[in-house]
């Protein structure tokens, strides 16, 4: 073997590498997976695994399934072969990158732990213990929970908005509501009456009266003031206030203004949402760090890429005292007793209810006193209950849920009750346990599959779900970056961040409808003949409006089906001033299907010149036509074309500059990579239908909900249970409902190792 | 009921700081201070004086990062138009680089070296082993061993601030900034909030008066919890409670030490810097303020080491939307992507081509106008360009081939080493030059990466 003369370098840097080198030095002593004598050579598996994710998974899969490449999981030439084949050939595109003891290595991974069944490995089939750091939208929504302030919990009765906090509540059906997320509140204080006060700005086109448009502010004599609530897009917003539509003023209560061009000054709004639609109210994590998702792991809830940052704890500290402020204001509702009588029993109460509910657990003896000693070592009880409250918001206790488990006293551990409970309330609500998980927990009710089980049904039952569950859909569907994309200004002057919010929204609507109003099939999420549209995207989509112009569930029309038609799918896998054949087709076969590619080859063409003489497809020939970009855009672009009806922004089209499309499509290889099968299509429905009646496509979708549950990318461990959990979902007609009951009653939802 | 100032929509305003009312320290500086107007006076003292003034060592180092490599060796052979040509100290810059003329003396021009086989031909490759040098990424970069070491005892061990570094929910492999092996962090995208980060917690000056003692019991709380689950790790989890107990000894530090920045009147130009942080358009004022924020942060000492990552690689951000840039078409997206597979020869007739041409000067000037910035800025005998390395890099060679060789390095800056030089390192791992800056800034550090590549000599003299 001519390469083999590289050494094996020393470690590289400290920290994890050591710890992994640490573990893996624990494991060869545990359980003899070093030496010859097993029949696996003398590679580290440990190294192996890390090296087996970079450089062979993109082509033979992350478990050895096989992908672009063969599978790996039928391998019987033994152990040299492996070797020599790896050193000498492996990976294909630059086989100098693994040779020595990186082959060897990769070989004692992959016969370890790829090869065989996967249900006789025994304690390894375990997921490993882990902290979870809290997501920006998991912070805010727990914060929420914790403090009470979700509109169920926190609206006290009301008749009319007044009633309620103004600037962020409305009255509805009797109860202060929280303002969802753009809608905008203005407020003009006058102790005069007016005849009449209007709005009147660039979001409505500075109309002089009510009547060419002006939004009418209502009074409220008793308060002394105007309002209206409106909704508004994200982004800046210039407006005045007209009082008796003659005299223009600036709004006094908003200190940000512009010069109007006329030696006056406009008032100046600039709305920011989280982009999740209706959304939260209070929201401190809104500037935490954005998450930082591993490369095929489309979540933002990875548990190994959960790092706390200086910037991170900056910023959760800040969010902390911000909490503590807000909960001194909610005092009476959150302490259960007057501290008066008893400073140090009302401080033991209150740890005992807020407390335990921050840390999601009950707290030890220690814990309470160190706790209790930092209330009462304020002058003021509610002085002591501020700092206690800015330590336990910071605590790691808080920041990260817990999946440490208690030890089973075979190596292995299992999920504690509380435990248990936050990673049924994360999973399906995406927030802190309620009260009847806590109960549960605390009676120790959280232990058989059955009782997980009716728990996880209760909690499917409530309206969190719904959203969580859209959450999921967008981020597996990857269409929640398109708020920030950009379209071509000449070729789609209509595009605007409004529209791509309402796009992203129709998507989370429908996948919610389907999910928990319709038939709840995983088939119907490809192939409805409906969808949810406002009057904005009726208008996008050139069907008829819904009455009263508010998202409301509509026809899909002919060339549409289920979210494969969905204007944020086409848009967000294209390119600001054309298509993606290679995007959508990518799409489809790492987002649907789970079959991933390599990087592309050095050398390898970008996006084909635009050409006002081509169509798209004749301009992608190029991939076809060179066999080095055949070997993978086979899979790709055959695919890809058949989105061809469809422009940049998802509008069907039936020319392309000025030429006809051939929409013919070929979801070929369906069920894997190689296997040589064809499946002609030239419609969406029709592609629906072959994916719909396909096992890859719903096994990859339990395989994604398995992901965002889990908070890691599946390994060789998971195999087993996942190959459990597809059957359930199998054996349910695909339904998505008990595909996520089966996640959470399978016994990796509990065990680890 | 009494509600938060802060809702479920923040509502920021051109002229004043972000919504939160949790910092009152130097709101105020946000309001239109240019910055060009503080800079003014000290720009003579950037020129003239002499290099034997230079320190030997470095005190800071920025790391200016943008994506899709250059016009390097195409594909058919034709040579790298990226690197100056001439002999050591008599060479001429490339087009590409003209942009860095005024600061030609201040520049080591460096070519040939390579980043090793792993994913050659990959800008996710590339951009894994920017910093680390290791393969796939699986070490920690040379930013993060440079914070915790030489630059521990600043008030930020780190600073890692983007222009549109996180669009499109990037994946991690986007990240070039590893704290640990296989792990990303992301960079803050908005000028608004880095700068509350840098001077709104209370770490310039407020007067005198200590740390505030309640956040000093708070933290101090908080660590106590940290000590007590730590003990109960395993391996894995407790090197990443290692890095979060570090990120809270920073902060307990920058709080305990009180007030210790040394410059009173920072101030950053926002004005352009309003709504929606991923139009491209706005990419040049954000750019911009992300790089007077850092050497703002550098100038006050808040900060030692420095990553400016400009997009992310395979970056859909539309150059041509840039106003007033030679690339500038309002009719036509010219993505940096795009542009960069300008196809297997230098054909200056293709559009892709001379688009790809204009950004790279883009991306050179933007470094020029950072170099400008600490030239501008006293800091002892000389200027902070004098006390700081800059390392201007991307991910790729050749923005059509991909491949990692040869790579366009350009290290500026004098302390540690000895710049207005072209130097050839044909063949030698980059792992040596970051070994290198590490000496330069004066870490104990001899050899980096996964081939363990000793330092580079000769760039000092």
């Amino acid at each position: 073997m001519q390469k083999r003369s590289r050494r094996r370098p020393p470690p590289p840097t400290r920290r994890l590498v050591l710890a992994l080198l640490a573990a893996a030095c624990a494991a060869g002593q545990d359980d003899d997976s070093g030496g010859d004598d097993s029949g696996l050579g003398d590679g580290d598996r440990a190294r192996g695994a890390i090296l087996y994710r970079e450089h062979c998974a993109p082509c033979h899969g992350l478990s050895g399934e096989g992908g672009v490449g063969p599978t790996l999981r039928d391998w019987d030439r033994g152990v040299a072969s492996l070797v020599a084949t790896i050193d000498q050939t492996m990976p294909t595109q630059n086989p100098a990158v693994c040779t020595a003891a990186c082959a060897d290595d990769v070989a004692a991974y992959i016969l370890a732990e790829l090869t065989g069944d996967a249900c006789t490995l025994g304690q390894a089939a375990l997921a490993p213990r882990q902290l979870r750091l809290l997501t920006r939208r998991e912070y805010d929504a727990t914060v929420r929970d914790l403090l009470r302030l979700s509109p169920a919990a926190a609206g006290g009765p009301c008749g009319v908005d007044a009633d309620c906090e103004l600037a962020a509540e409305s009255c509805v059906a009797g109860a202060c509501a929280a303002d969802p997320c753009g809608r905008h509140t203005f407020i003009f204080s006058s102790a005069q009456a007016h005849s009449s006060v209007h709005v009147a700005g660039s979001f409505n086109g500075w109309p002089a009266t009510v009547a060419a448009g002006g939004w009418s502010m209502e009074h409220v004599p008793g308060d002394n003031i105007y309002y209206t609530k409106r909704d508004l897009p994200s982004g800046a917003h210039t407006y005045k206030f007209v009082i008796d539509e003659a005299d223009w003023i600036p709004d006094p209560s908003n200190p940000a203004s512009e010069p109007d061009g006329f030696g006056g000054q406009n008032s100046l709004l600039q709305l920011t949402c989280d982009g999740d639609g209706a959304g939260p109210l209070f929201a401190p994590a809104r500037d935490f760090p954005v998450e930082s998702r591993p490369k095929g792991f489309e979540y933002d809830n990875n548990a190994a890429a959960g790092l706390v940052t200086a910037t991170h704890v900056d910023k959760q500290l800040a969010a902390a005292a911000e909490v503590a402020e807000l909960a001194l204001t909610r005092l009476d509702q959150l302490l259960p007793c007057d501290p008066l009588p008893d400073p140090a029993a009302c401080a033991d109460a209150f740890l005992g209810d807020f407390g335990a509910r921050a840390f999601r657990r009950p707290l030890s003896p220690e814990e309470r006193a160190k706790y209790r000693d930092l209330i009462l070592g304020e002058p003021d009880f509610s002085a002591g209950v501020g700092v206690a409250l800015r330590v336990m918001l910071a605590s790691p206790y808080f920041l990260y849920r817990s999946e440490l488990g208690e030890d089973q006293g075979d190596g292995g551990a299992r999920l504690t009750p509380y435990e248990t409970a936050s990673a049924l309330s994360y999973a399906f609500w995406g927030t802190m346990p309620d009260d009847q998980l806590f109960a549960a927990a605390a009676a120790d009710q959280l232990r058989t599959p059955e009782q997980i089980e009716a728990q996880a049904r209760r909690l499917l039952d409530d309206p969190r779900a719904r959203e969580l569950v859209a959450t999921f859909a967008a981020q597996w569907l990857g269409v929640e970056p398109l708020r920030s994309a950009s379209k071509s200004t000449n070729l789609h002057p209509e595009w605007s961040q409004e529209l791509a919010l309402a796009l992203i929204e129709e998507t989370r609507r429908f996948v919610a409808h389907v999910v928990f109003d319709g038939d709840g099939r995983y088939g119907t999420l490809l192939a409805a003949d409906y969808t949810f549209l406002n009057s904005a995207l009726a208008a996008h989509y050139g069907l008829a409006a819904p009455p009263g112009g508010d998202f409301a569930l509509a026809d899909n029309g002919p060339d549409r089906a289920g979210l494969l038609g969905h204007a944020a799918v086409l848009a967000n896998y294209a390119h600001s001033d054309q298509s993606s054949p290679v995007r959508r087709g990518l799409f489809v076969r790492e987002r649907l299907l789970c079959q991933h590619f390599g990087t592309p080859p050095a050398n390898a063409g970008g996006v084909p010149e635009v050409d006002a003489d081509a169509t798209t497809r004749e301009r992608f020939r190029q991939h076809s036509a060179d066999q080095s970009c055949a070997l993978c855009h086979q899979y790709i672009d055959e695919l890809g074309f058949g989105f061809e009806r469809f422009d940049a922004v998802g509008r069907y089209r039936q020319l392309e500059n000025g030429l006809p499309i051939d929409p013919a499509g070929d979801m070929n290889d369906v069920e894997s990579m190689g296997a040589g099968t064809n499946a002609p299509f030239t419609t969406l429905p029709q592609l629906a239908q072959i994916l719909a009646a396909s096992d890859a496509a719903p096994a990859c979708f339990a395989r994604q909900a398995y992901r965002f549950t889990m908070g890691y990318l599946e390994a060789p461990h998971d195999l087993c249970g996942l190959a459990a959990v597809e059957s359930r979902f199998a054996q349910s007609g695909y339904d998505v409902r008990e595909l996520l009951v089966a996640i959470a009653t399978a016994p990796s939802f509990t065990l680890r190792r | 009921m009494i509600f938060p100032k802060r809702q479920n929509m923040s509502v920021k305003t051109a002229d004043s700081a972000p919504p939160s009312a949790r910092h009152h320290g130097r709101r105020r500086l946000l309001q239109g201070l240019g910055l060009a107007a503080i800079a003014g006076p000290f720009l003579h003292l950037a020129r003239g004086r002499s290099a034997a003034a230079a320190p030997a060592k470095a005190a800071r180092v920025i790391f200016f990062y943008f994506p899709d490599g250059v016009v390097g060796p195409s594909q058919d052979g034709e040579p790298s138009l990226w690197h100056p040509t001439g002999g050591e100290y008599d060479f001429a810059l490339s087009p590409q680089l003209e942009p860095l003329a005024p600061h030609k003396s201040d520049c080591l021009f460096i070519r040939g070296l390579t980043m090793g086989p792993a994913d050659q031909g990959s800008h996710p490759g590339g951009a894994k082993k920017l910093l680390t040098a290791v393969d796939g990424g699986n070490g920690e970069g040379i930013d993060h061993y440079l914070a915790r070491t030489v630059g521990a005892s600043a008030p930020f061990r780190h600073l890692y601030l983007g222009a549109m570094a996180n669009a499109g929910n990037a994946s991690g492999d986007k990240f070039i900034s590893y704290p640990s092996p296989g792990q990303t962090i992301t960079p803050e995208d908005d000028p608004r909030a880095a700068f509350e980060l840098l001077f709104g917690s209370g770490v310039m000056g407020q007067g005198g008066g200590g740390p505030d003692p309640t956040q000093v019991t708070v933290i101090d709380g908080v660590l106590d919890d940290m000590h007590a689950l730590r003990a109960r790790l395993g391996e894995l989890e407790r090197a990443k409670l290692d890095l979060h107990l570090e990120s809270l000894r920073e902060l307990e530090g920058r709080i305990k030490a009180g007030p210790s920045g040394t410059c009173d009147d920072p101030s950053v130009d926002f004005s352009a810097v309003t709504g929606d942080l991923y139009d491209p358009a706005k990419f040049p004022a954000i750019l911009r303020a992300q790089t007077d924020l850092m050497v703002q942060a550098m100038a006050c000492g808040l900060t030692r080491v420095g990553v400016l990552q400009s997009s992310n690689h395979t970056s859909e951000l539309i150059m041509s939307r840039f106003m007033g840039a030679e690339m500038y078409d309002p009719n036509f997206d010219m993505r940096s992507h795009q542009a960069s597979h300008y196809g297997p020869r230098h054909d200056p007739s293709k559009r892709e081509y001379a688009d790809y041409l204009a950004q790279r000067r883009w991306w050179v000037t933007q470094f020029n106008y950072l170099l400008d910035q600490l030239a501008a800025r006293p800091d002892g005998e000389g200027t902070m360009l004098d006390s700081t390395l800059v390392l201007l890099c991307t991910e790729v060679n050749d923005g059509n081939t991909h491949l990692h060789d040869d790579m366009p390095f350009v290290l500026a800056g004098r302390g540690g080493i000895k710049p207005g030089r072209l130097l050839d390192y044909s063949g030698q791992r980059h792992a040596g030059l970051l070994a290198a800056i590490a000496q330069a800034m004066g870490a104990d550090l001899s050899a980096y990466g996964d081939t363990q590549t000793p330092a580079l000599t000769g760039l000092l003299a």
